[in-house]
């Protein structure tokens, strides 16, 4: 980096604290953006800004939105008796281009991380409590990730709302979609067989 | 150039840390180099390579290359022998296991072989899959680790008049001076707790009985809250931090009693 001149090696310093982006990527987004039109450099920055300014959590679910409820809990058509638990925004992102799910959310913006000190007092439950509180859930889904960070969440939430007098369930574990036996790992297999369905 | 030696050894992923686009930086205790730190390339993206392997505290089989024993080791392959399915299906399990590793780690130097904590892991992760978690097997794991690691508390003698320890008489405890004395000794002040011998004596126990007798030892309340203050005190104190898994496993036993 030392033969970049000064605003360029601040640029790339920059860029390369995203996530993901590593001092090569981050140079070559920095020389894209040195030769992009003024007009579209100042689009970005903008955005950015912009991002940062308008955007807040939904009161309701915590999702990422511009008003005080998100477009989702906004939606009379969804099932508000039925609360899928994300870790964050991108996984309800991704549910969400799925299509297939027409109830609402509750975004904890965090997983249990025991080693690097994230407990339950790091993440948004009391929103979801209030929610589940108030009476109207019938049943939550829990869609943390499959990992053990994922997996500890979901077994903390079941703790806490196992007496409440709601549904839990639990995302399905196993086999991807076009999956061959021979090249999936045990842990998968093994979660495959323990969640078998009947046909 | 320097030809990469390649080794094959056992470990437990201790953590995992984010590195570049796409690769992780491993921790491992192994049995035959100690803690181990380690490159995965396309860890974070490749899901066939490295499926599922990095998760902490499983036991995994090791091959990997590096120039020289002060050099990041580069990761051929991992494979999981065991993933600890009972502890991980059980938060109270999943959260001792990641006590366990977490100690484990602020209590090894790199690249230092040792054999004994290795077992302790195995031994611990094992009983901990099989028995009902309980305060003893964390208190006792403590003690082991600290033995073995060079950092045993004094406790079987006043580190003063060295007079042995009593039934029925009152100890404090001294962190920094790494040991417990006798009430003629310690000169406590109002607000030190007293600790009975029956505690010290528990830890003692603890620290040598046989494995397979941990899963009979029930701690009364009493027991529980002393020698986990003591010991969790006599940690924080060497290590000159606090453990961060102690502190989640903490607040989730607030919320969930
Ligand atoms: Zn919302
Ligand atoms: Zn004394």
């Amino acid at each position: 980096m030392k033969a970049y001149a000064q605003p360029i090696k601040k640029l790339i310093s920059e860029l390369g604290k995203l996530p993901g982006i590593g001092e090569k990527t981050a140079a070559r987004l920095a020389n894209y953006i040195l030769r992009s039109t003024e007009d579209d450099v100042k689009k970005l920055a903008e955005s950015i800004i912009e991002v940062k300014s308008k955007i807040k959590l939904c009161r309701i679910c915590l999702n990422l939105t511009e008003e005080e409820t998100c477009h989702i809990c906004h939606d009379t058509t969804r099932d508000q008796e039925v609360i899928c638990v994300v870790e964050d925004p991108d996984a309800l992102a991704a549910i969400e281009e799925s299509g297939g799910f027409r109830g609402t959310y509750h975004v904890l913006h965090g997983v249990l991380a025991p080693l690097d000190g994230i407990g339950p007092d790091n993440l948004r439950l009391g929103e979801l409590v209030r929610r589940i509180n108030e009476g109207h859930v019938k049943e939550i889904i829990i869609a943390t990730n499959t990992n053990v960070q994922g997996e500890t969440t979901a077994l903390l939430l079941t703790r806490m709302f196992k007496e409440k007098n709601i549904k839990l369930t639990r995302i399905a574990m196993g086999m991807p979609m076009g999956g061959d036996l021979k090249y999936i790992d045990k842990m998968t297999i093994s979660k495959s067989l323990e969640f078998r369905r009947g046909m | 150039m320097a030809v990469r030696e390649s080794y094959k050894t056992t470990g437990f992923v201790l953590r995992t840390l984010s590195y570049g686009e796409s690769d992780l930086i491993v921790t491992f205790y192994s049995h035959d180099f100690g803690k181990l730190k380690g490159i995965a390339k396309g860890a974070k993206r490749s899901k066939k390579r490295f499926a599922n392997v990095f998760e902490p505290f499983s036991l995994t089989n090791i091959i990997f290359t590096r120039k020289s024993r002060d050099m990041l080791a580069f990761i051929e392959s991992c494979d999981i022998i065991d993933h600890y399915h009972a502890i991980r299906q059980d938060m109270e399990k999943t959260l001792i296991a990641s006590y366990f590793i977490d100690l484990t780690d602020h209590f090894s130097p790199e690249g230092k072989k040792n054999e004994k904590v290795f077992q302790l892991l195995r031994d611990f992760l094992l009983m901990l899959g099989k028995e009902k978690a309980s305060d003893a097997t964390v208190r006792f794991f403590e003690m082991r680790l600290l033995k073995l690691t060079g950092f045993e508390p004094a406790l079987e003698h006043c580190i003063v008049c060295k007079t042995p320890v009593t039934n029925g008489n009152s100890y404090y405890f001294h962190a920094g001076e790494g040991g417990i004395k006798c009430s003629a000794c310690a000169q406590p002040q109002r607000y030190e707790q007293p600790i009975s011998a029956g505690t010290v004596r528990t830890l003692l126990l603890g620290k040598d009985m046989d494995i397979e007798k941990i899963k009979l030892i029930a701690l009364t309340d009493s027991l529980a809250a002393e020698s986990r203050s003591i010991l969790i005190g006599f940690i924080a104190h060497v290590l000159g931090r606090e453990v961060k898994s102690l502190k989640v496993m903490e607040q989730v036993r607030k919320l969930c009693t």
